[in-house]
């Protein structure tokens, strides 16, 4: 049993990691998910008994599952899925700002950005929109 | 939540039978959120699931019968402040050993003591810290949905995000020179 | 004890109601204010809660001498500031809207100003030194966004940003200088320190850190430079500041460590040698600056100067003459600062060369402003001219020299003062003048008024500084300011303020090039500079940082994962392996979790070849829900319950994304060469054998107490009143997580919202 719980866990982990190794950010995102259920999974494992629930009136005699480990997890999954959710508004926002999702492409971006900033240009376009001529001749 | 939406479109969102479970629902899905809340300290479920419970049940009418509909029939544009309020109760709970010269987070009654039953409902400061939980995650779950209604809804109606014009990608600049 | 409560509550009110904001913080201010001197009369009162005990923490506040002084100071200026900005408020916003566009109703102004207040009067009133340093470092916070309240320009957010940091940076010697009393004596109360502490290295350093600190916050040499920027701030707030809250706050926290810094003569000599280049440094910029709020605020660095110096000479009168000399500055200053608020609002002008002759056209002001000014220069019958004697007593029991040095303090700020008054209301009438609400007046006249009545009844002032100065000093002060028409040295030293004073002032085109080059000299080299320096260092290690670091994400996580599989691997040859893997019996219960398993592990595989995003999410969500049964099977039915709950509503949220995003973006990279796919799937399969090991090895070896902690919380459940042992521990062993776990949620639905909204709250 511990094999294939390890098992599970390895699989589920290794995954993810291939997941958060791609270019495109959703699947970042997923590859996080999968990595905190792989954690969920192992913390909730590592309980040192399993069995009922631990909900009184106990059974008699059966043994009864670690409710140390399943406090702690519940607590990990909510912060995990907040974590995913921020994720999800982080790249949401990316898409807005970027109009891509490739993290090479917006590697590129920044990286200009700050030679622009660098360079002294001003970032903040915004007041061209209130009046002053558009800037469209930087390259 | 897509299997309607092909049949039979109703205002463009669901079909019919969705909304018609959807109210059927609702008020149901409310107690059983109501009833973990209040049964967590004896069964399974607390005030986090019985939070999540019912904001599925919100998450459902969104669903169901879009944005605008909900908002204009439900009280939902309060809920935001409400899990604010959550975390003010949690948080009053915790300081209630505070003033009676007790560790932070005592709860009351004290261990053994006596406790006063309503019904199966145990009336201890714990329970009402769950209920803070309850409704901070009951706003929080129910305040993202309506955000991401809210820039669907906007998206739909073809108003423009912002261009963060410091950003620019390949693509970006691709356009800029064709414009130019 | 009020007080302290209720400028949250005003804070909140005000908040809540944008038209009310005014008139209930100005109510709130002056019922504190009220609440605060009946505290105080009635004998004072105090509250010691512990809220941490096993850290020694407590909430120990009194309302002593001391701490009535800088609680009446902040909420009875505060209510005359509250006043005057109710109508003035309205009025600056009007002008920057005009300016910007922008539309504000200013609300948070009020919130800010009275959390200022509120955690001035606990600071006043904290006993205890973890307490004063979280009170502390809330009106740094407070003065943050009230310094950067017009936050649309880019001067007052560099403006607010420096006074966050230079006073936050030295808030953090104040903790250490705390700490280190706490590890020598265990404990962080003041009063049992004072009893405790011995003269020696140890009450030096910590204490000099501690004086550092206030120092810092007073804008004391070579600290001085954020103050002249703060002015950036509205009016009222820069008022607020300089009388009776931020700038005050640093000599009250000397005053409630004086029984400490007392024991320490290098303390006191450094105090005397920051105090008196401050009033030179601050008193020579003042004469040569134009602008009506430059110069008041460099005559603030100059008299809180003052008061630093008066600490350092020690002694009964030195004590005692620091507060005095609190009450009567912040009189003067807080009148004198919303005059220039008043002024600029009727000509448009803040500088004193394109003003004059105001006097004719806002005799009440000017009036009003004169009596303040006079207060501030010394003169006979204000209550100036008490601080001046009390200064004079505490400068001659130290001895002549000290007495020449406070000459030449008195002589300054007689010059710059008179240059304040004379250029704005004096000469010539130049410009245009309209007329100013009454509320912009009226708290100037009544400040004014209180200067002129302390001039003639100084007596329940002098108690109550004699009050704060018992505390300070920690043992009962006599001292009794009073007019003696004699010629005794305070009162010839006073007449010769006056007569140096009308010489520096006749001789101003003689010395103000050397003045001008002085303060030239400091911009050129002064601590500003190396402030600005720092800064700009620190702004390019965070992009080098961040070049190495961030830009290439995916290489840096293969870094992580590649190594750290190495390094197990490593450990694992090292360590002996015999019996330490255990297969683990599978009996015939065991079989749902076996398929729960291999359903999770199934759907992650699948996940990997998926092309499609919607098809992806519902396969991520059966991921998700096999992972839930697994729960379940574990005989976790709560996790399982809170797993399939979040997996819903995570399905929902990654749906409600995909839909924002057109397709095409969708898949941008998705697609990567072959050569990749096998580089990463070589990574991930290490990182995969890596958990495996990890995981293997540490669930063979559970934990030798057979029980342990599960089995007695197990048994601890019934004792508190629950069946669900899960439930009770996290609403009631492990709450103080729970609340930690429910206040992340609460902020990352804020991060959403304002990252959803383009920054905005909807």
């Amino acid at each position: 049993m511990i094999l294939l719980i390890s098992l599970t866990i390895a699989i589920i982990f290794g995954a993810g990691a291939f997941l958060i190794l791609q270019r495109n950010l959703i699947r970042i995102v997923i590859g996080v998910i999968l990595i905190s259920n792989a954690a969920n999974l192992y913390i909730i494992a590592a309980g040192l008994s399993r069995g009922e629930p631990p909900i009184y009136p106990l059974p008699e005699g059966a043994q009864v599952s670690d409710p140390l480990v399943q406090a702690m997890v519940l607590t990990a999954i909510v912060i995990s899925s907040s974590i995913a959710a921020i994720l999800l508004a982080l790249v949401y926002r990316l898409y807005v700002s970027h109009d891509t999702l490739d993290l090479e492409e917006i590697s590129r971006a920044e990286r200009r950005a700050a030679e622009r900033l660098d360079s002294g240009e001003s970032l903040d376009d915004r007041e061209s929109s209130e009046g002053r001529p558009e800037r469209e001749e930087r390259p | 939540m897509t299997e309607g939406g092909k049949k039979a479109p109703v205002e463009g969102v669901t079909s019919t039978l969705t909304q018609v479970i959807a109210k059927v629902l609702l008020v149901p899905t409310l107690m059983i959120a109501v009833a973990t809340l209040f049964k967590g300290y004896a069964q399974t479920g607390d005030g986090f699931s019985a939070g999540v419970i019912a904001a599925l049940a919100i998450v459902l009418q969104y669903l169901a019968f879009g944005r605008e509909v909900v908002e204009r029939y439900l009280p939902v544009q309060g809920l935001g402040t409400l899990s604010w309020l959550g975390l003010l109760l949690a948080l009053g709970v915790a300081a209630v050993g505070l003033f009676r010269g007790d560790a932070l987070f005592t709860h009351y009654p004290a261990p053994g003591a006596e406790v006063i039953h309503i019904g199966t409902v145990e009336v201890i400061t714990a329970v009402l810290f769950d209920v803070g939980i309850f409704l901070l995650v009951f706003g929080y779950a129910v305040g993202a949905v309506r955000i991401i209604a809210g820039v669907i809804q906007r998206q739909e109606s073809g108003e423009p995000e912002e261009e963060a014009v410091y950003h620019d990608t390949e693509e970006r600049l691709a356009r800029r020179e064709e414009r130019a | 004890m009020l007080a302290v409560v209720a400028a949250p509550v005003a804070a909140l009110s005000g908040s809540l109601r944008p038209g009310l904001a005014a008139p209930v913080g100005a109510g709130i201010a002056g019922l504190a204010a009220v609440a605060t001197l009946v505290g105080w009369l009635s004998g004072g009162g105090a509250v010691d809660v512990a809220w941490a005990p096993s850290l020694d923490l407590r909430f120990a506040i009194e309302l002593d001498g001391l701490a009535a002084l800088y609680s009446l100071l902040a909420t009875g200026i505060g209510f005359a500031v509250l006043v005057y900005s109710s109508r003035y408020l309205p009025l600056h916003l009007e002008h920057e809207r005009e300016a910007t566009g922008t539309s504000d109703p200013g609300v948070r102004f009020y919130f800010f100003i009275l959390l200022f207040m509120g955690s001035m009067v606990g600071l006043a009133m904290a006993q205890d030194l973890i307490l004063v340093f979280v009170f502390w470092d809330l009106t740094a916070i407070a003065s943050y966004y009230l310094i950067g309240f017009d936050r649309h320009k880019e001067e007052s957010r560099a403006s607010a940003l420096m006074a966050l940091l230079v006073t936050g940076i030295t808030a953090v010697l104040l903790l250490i200088g705390a700490l280190v009393f706490y590890a020598a004596y265990g404990t962080f109360s003041i009063p049992e320190l004072v009893e405790l502490t011995e003269p020696g290295a140890l009450v030096t350093l910590a204490g000099g850190l501690i004086a550092v600190a206030g120092l810092a916050k007073s804008a004391q040499v070579p600290f001085q430079f954020w103050l002249p920027r703060a002015m950036a701030a509205p009016t009222p707030v820069s008022a607020y500041l300089h009388s009776a809250a931020m700038v005050a706050a640093g000599v009250l926290l000397i005053g409630r460590v004086y029984p400490l810094l007392q024991k320490s003569e290098v303390l006191l000599n450094a105090l005397l040698v920051i105090g008196l280049l401050s009033i030179a440094v601050g008193g020579i910029i003042a004469l040569t600056r134009n602008v009506m709020k430059q110069l008041l605020a460099y005559s603030t660095i100059s008299q809180y100067g003052y008061v630093v110096f008066m600490f350092g000479l020690g002694g009964e009168y030195g004590a005692m003459a620091a507060s005095f000399y609190v009450i009567a500055h912040a009189l003067s200053k807080s009148a004198l600062f919303l005059t220039a608020g008043a002024v600029t609002e009727a000509t448009h002008e803040t500088e004193i060369s394109r003003i004059g002759g105001l006097a004719r056209r806002m005799p009440l002001l000017a009036a009003a402003s004169g009596a303040a000014a006079a207060g501030l220069a010394a003169l006979p019958l204000t209550i100036g001219f008490f601080k001046d004697e009390l200064l004079f007593d505490a400068a001659l029991e130290r001895g002549a020299p000290f007495a020449g040095l406070a000459l030449l303090a008195a002589v300054l700020t007689l010059a710059y003062t008179w240059r304040f008054w004379s250029g704005v209301f004096l000469g010539e009438a130049r410009g245009h003048a309209e007329r100013v609400p009454w509320a912009l007046v009226a708290p100037v006249a009544v400040l004014g008024s209180l200067v002129l009545v302390g001039g003639i009844l100084v007596e329940p002032f002098a108690a109550l500084a004699r009050d704060a100065g018992a505390a300070s000093f920690d043992a009962p002060v006599e001292v009794e300011p009073a007019y003696h028409l004699e010629a005794s040295p305070e009162n010839l030293l006073a007449l010769a303020t006056y007569a140096i004073g009308a010489l520096v002032i006749l001789s101003r085109p003689i010395w103000i090039g050397a003045a001008r080059a002085f303060a030239r000299a400091g911009e050129l080299a002064g601590p500003e500079r190396a402030y600005n320096a720092a800064l700009r260092g620190l702004n390019r290690f965070s992009d080098f940082i961040h070049t190495i670091e961030v830009r290439d994400l995916r290489g840096r996580v293969a870094t992580i994962l590649v190594p750290s599989g190495i390094l197990v691997g490593l450990g694992i040859l090292a360590t002996p392996s015999g019996d330490v893997y255990r297969v683990g019996e599978v009996t015939g219960d065991d079989v749902p979790l076996v398929l729960a398993l291999a359903a999770a592990a199934i759907a992650t595989v699948a996940i990997i070849f998926t092309k499609k995003h919607v098809t992806l999410v519902l396969v991520l969500s059966s991921a998700g829900f096999a992972t839930a049964v697994a729960f379940a099977f574990f005989g976790a039915p709560d996790v399982a319950l809170v797993a399939i709950l979040i997996e819903t509503l995570i399905t929902l949220l990654v749906l409600g994304t995909l839909k924002l995003i057109p397709r095409k973006v969708l898949e941008s990279g998705a697609r990567i060469p072959v050569r990749q796919v096998w580089r990463k799937g070589s990574v991930a399969a290490v990182a995969g054998a890596t958990a495996f090991v990890v995981a293997w090895g540490t669930l063979s070896q559970p934990s030798a107490v057979e029980g342990g902690a599960a089995a007695r919380l197990t048994e601890l459940a019934p004792e508190a009143h629950a069946n669900d042992v899960v439930t009770v521990i996290l609403a009631d062993f492990r709450a103080l997580d729970t609340i930690g776990e429910v206040t992340v949620v609460a902020l990352v639905l804020l991060g959403v919202a304002t990252l959803l909204f383009r920054g905005r709250l909807p």
